[in-house]
């Protein structure tokens, strides 16, 4: 199947950030968590028991989305086990795992460009990579993978994106203190 | 020499005595000890006689089955800024002020040639600094440039920047010439916490960061388009957002670390989109990245953007925008995706064809290619996908700094919503914001409920948790 040629890779701009995607951002140690809501009459009611608990115990989750019969989110790490104690006590049924990494690809204006999720999508299929959990805004698209892989991903969408190894950033998940 | 770049919007522009209000802010910068160089807009919004929307329907109206190429498309877009900056090179010139109109090319703006969204490549300010030396207020051309002379186009082609383009002009003018600052006139008084036609007690910020307004406007507000904020911000331009209809002191945007700036977990309340959310049930987790990929090349071969996209064990939803839908609906439905097996299943086939399936009405692909199938059925599972539509859905958004560093943003949100009956389809986030996938029809009540938890419950006087 013909696909257009994709604005892929950044073009030198002196003014304007470039098209297509510049970089690549790694964050280690990302546990993610499956919450079984149940069905619709108080979905929305277990949600908000989730959030809350987790809000209580000041672990800030991200990558949240909503299921018919249940609630995933990712969280840092190290907030795994306080989130998973006090999610024991709404009674919930919780799946947790901490093996985890996030790579997201950044690009301006990611929503003008087509194709970038194919591209994504054909790059961790190459590197054996299952993507478990994605989110997507206007400057990135953000992939929950198993940590073992990370390395073969990174690998897989540099030469995808024809982008060096210099574009690859690692970060983290800075906590703070206010509530 | 200090250098202030002000950019008028359309409507700052649209008749004489507003054009008048809008001279006025620039002699008056010029009387503070700036040299000032003027960015308009064309005149007016869609239906005034120089409009961008107009004179593209001048074109378009010749055949609407053949659309204008590209170039001549830009050619006649780049007229309504042309106009304007005449004009309002005029108005200063005819109360006594040295002005001097420039087209974008005139001006230096060197652009790729990506026709109706171009890219800034260059800006050779020179001309522009010889005028300002000599006295001259140079008024340029918002929304357009030129490319360098090419076989293609020995001369160079006029092309236009896109959305927001004016304030494109003038950040990446005020950041080629070191500009002291980039001022944005428009019709309200700088950067608002929410939408003022939605909610009438959303305050105007006195101070946000150059993250925060690119945020708010990718998020959907149009006080500044990103792209200039994003400009401003990698080459450290103080901008400012004021109105000019009034003399109040608009909004400054800067970075973090300025003096003054405020640390603020929640900048404002936005909406945008009118979206479709699709849903497909692929009942097979060892296929599903197949059949997933083969949706999204789909997607991209057609040039339909995706977003908001979900996964879950047997489900794959995304959002297209509703003026896309009828293309993703048609590709869509009835596509078939074979999937090879390497050894016969215990049923003895080989392959398995998943075929998507609209509902009832929607579905006429399916109900033509689904007979076709049944003569392979021997050898190869034939696997429905059904696929589900929500229609007329938006996103309303809390831009709040930090998000993923502090809990209790997104619960607020989720509370609110759900005390006032306003289902959440689904959400997503950045590091700037939280966004919810809602109906349409609740958008108003959305915006105002959300508005009222961040900013009206004896928070800051200038945005949501100081």
């Amino acid at each position: 199947m013909d696909v257009p040629e994709l604005t892929s890779t950044a073009s030198k701009v002196s003014f304007e950030r470039g098209r297509g995607v510049s970089g690549l951002t790694v964050i280690r140690d990302v546990a993610h968590l499956v919450i079984q809501t149940g069905g619709e009459s108080d979905r929305s009611d277990k949600i908000l028991q989730v959030l809350s608990s987790l809000a209580s115990v000041n672990v800030p989750v991200f990558l949240i989305k909503l299921h018919r019969t249940h609630v995933t989110m990712a969280l840092a790490g190290r907030d795994l086990q306080r989130a998973h104690e006090v999610l024991e006590t709404t009674g919930l049924e919780v799946t947790a795992r901490r093996d985890l990494a996030l790579v997201a690809i950044r690009a301006a204006s990611m929503r003008d460009l087509h194709g970038v999720i194919m591209m994504i999508a054909d790059a961790l299929f190459e590197a054996g990579a299952q993507i478990l959990e994605v989110g997507d805004s206007h400057d990135s698209v953000q992939c929950l993978l198993e940590a073992n892989k990370i390395a073969d991903a990174v690998k897989c969408l540099l030469s995808k994106f024809n982008l060096g190894a210099g574009r690859v950033q690692e970060s983290s998940i800075e906590a703070e203190d206010e509530a | 020499m200090k250098i202030l770049v002000q950019k008028f919007g359309g409507t700052s522009v649209d008749r004489h005595e507003h054009r008048v209000l809008a001279a006025r802010k620039v002699i008056q910068a010029q009387e503070a000890g700036f040299a000032p160089v003027v960015v308009v807009s064309a005149i007016g919004r869609a239906g005034a006689p120089y409009a961008t929307d107009t004179l593209v329907k001048v074109l378009k109206d010749i055949d609407p089955q053949v659309p204008p190429a590209p170039r001549e498309m830009d050619m006649m877009m780049a007229c309504g800024e042309i106009i304007s900056t005449v004009v309002f090179a005029h108005t200063l010139q005819t109360i006594g002020y040295n002005a001097i109109a420039l087209s974008g090319g005139q001006a230096g703006i060197i652009t790729d040639p990506e026709f109706g969204n171009a890219r800034i490549l260059e800006i050779r300010p020179h001309y522009i600094h010889k005028l300002l030396e000599q006295g001259y207020i140079p008024v340029v051309c918002g929304f357009q440039g030129i490319t360098e002379p090419t076989d293609e186009y020995e001369h160079g082609a006029i092309t236009t920047l896109g959305r927001g383009g004016s304030d494109t002009t003038a950040s990446a003018l005020g950041a080629a010439l070191n500009a002291a600052g980039v001022e944005i006139y428009t019709d309200v008084d700088g950067v608002k916490t929410a939408d003022p036609d939605l909610v009438p007690a959303a305050r105007t910020l006195d101070i946000c960061t150059y993250q925060e307004v690119a945020e708010i406007a990718h998020q959907g507000a149009k006080v500044v388009h990103p792209r200039a904020a994003e400009i401003a911000m990698d080459h450290n331009i103080p901008l400012w957002v004021k109105s000019t209809f009034s003399d109040a002191p608009g909004t400054r945007i800067t970075g973090y670390g300025a003096p003054n700036a405020i640390t603020r977990r929640v900048t404002g309340i936005t909406h945008t989109g009118k979206l479709v959310y699709i849903r497909l049930e692929i009942d097979s987790a060892d296929h599903k990245p197949t059949v997933e990929r083969e949706v999204y090349r789909m997607m991209a071969t057609a040039g339909v953007s995706i977003f908001l996209l979900t996964f879950s064990e047997s489900a794959l939803s995304f959002c297209v925008p509703r003026s896309q839908y009828p293309v993703a609906r048609d590709l869509l439905d009835g596509m078939v995706v074979p999937v090879e097996l390497n050894k016969a299943d215990h049923e003895g086939k080989l392959a398995y064809y998943y075929i998507f399936k609209f509902s009832e009405g929607l579905d006429l692909a399916y109900r033509v290619q689904r007979p076709l199938l049944t003569a392979v059925e021997k050898r190869v599972r034939i696997v429905d996908v059904p696929a589900s539509v929500v229609e007329n859905c938006t996103i309303v958004s809390v831009i709040a700094s930090r998000y993923r560093k502090v809990p209790g943003v997104m619960v607020r949100i989720m509370r609110a919503l759900t005390d006032a009956r306003i289902p959440v389809y689904q959400t997503a986030d950045t590091e700037m914001s939280v966004s919810c996938l809602i109906s349409e029809s609740e958008i108003q009540r959305a915006v105002r409920i959300l508005h009222a938890e961040f900013f009206e419950k004896g928070f800051g006087s200038n945005g949501g948790d100081e």
